[in-house]
């Protein structure tokens, strides 16, 4: 199917790509159709990926995986809001934090509250807050990168 | 908005399955009880307003900023 998107034009997106979110995602509760697009086609694992919305276009955000900037992600959800998912082996979701990138790149913040959830065996998707206290919001990445640099 | 008045431990019934209970006042601070089923997610306003904020903010981010930040990532391996 033709789409259009934010950043990479009409693009003829396979059907399996897309994505449900039953309850769209919070501050776009409307938004119900996704799919995740990568900058690159030699993409690596932990760059970052876009969330785009199919029902309108203007609409992307980006995501990186919690994984590639702490290795400990453990978030505590609430098992009863992960049925809209359907069937899933936790091993098999995929796990995405979206990127608040403002004009100054050193202040980009991952929201390690509010994660997306996506089980890829049923395409459906979720953004959920999970209970940990001590997973901010706005979790700044840049000097998590530097010291990962530093450390090599 | 509606609004009604409830002294502690009185409470009031949302739809058939959802009950909202005064626990305690305390000077400037009431507690709250609820009752909901657990498919039923409950939310302080200010955390649930902070995400619909930053979700907006994360939709408003420059992909060339964002080239720049990957770069960084990328460097890291």
């Amino acid at each position: 199917m033709l789409t259009n998107t934010r950043y990479f034009g009409t693009i003829d997106l396979d059907e399996s790509k897309i994505l449900t979110f039953p309850q769209g995602i919070m501050g776009f509760e409307d938004y119900k159709r996704w799919t995740l697009l990568y900058d690159k086609d030699t993409r690596k694992d932990g760059s970052i990926s876009w969330l785009q919305s199919l029902d309108e276009s203007s609409l992307a955000l980006p995501v990186v995986s919690p994984y590639s900037l702490i290795e400990q992600y453990a978030p505590i959800v609430n098992e009863e809001l992960l049925k809209d998912l359907g069937p899933f082996k936790e091993e098999d979701l995929l796990v995405l934090l979206a990127l608040t990138v403002p004009k100054d790149v050193k202040q980009t913040t991952a929201n390690m509250k509010a994660p997306f959830l996506i089980n890829p065996n049923t395409a459906r998707g979720i953004q959920i807050i999970v209970e940990n206290e001590n997973y901010p919001v706005h979790f700044r990445v840049y000097e998590v990168i530097q010291r990962m640099r530093g450390g090599r | 908005m509606l609004a009604l008045s409830r002294k502690a431990n009185e409470s009031i019934v949302i739809g058939n399955d959802i009950e909202v209970t005064v626990l305690e006042i305390k000077n400037d601070q009431v507690k709250l009880g609820i009752k909901a089923p657990k498919h039923v997610s409950i939310y302080r306003e200010e955390i649930y307003m902070q995400i619909q904020q930053a979700n907006k903010e994360a939709v408003a981010g420059e992909a060339l900023k964002i080239d720049s930040l990957e770069n960084l990532f990328d460097e890291n391996r």
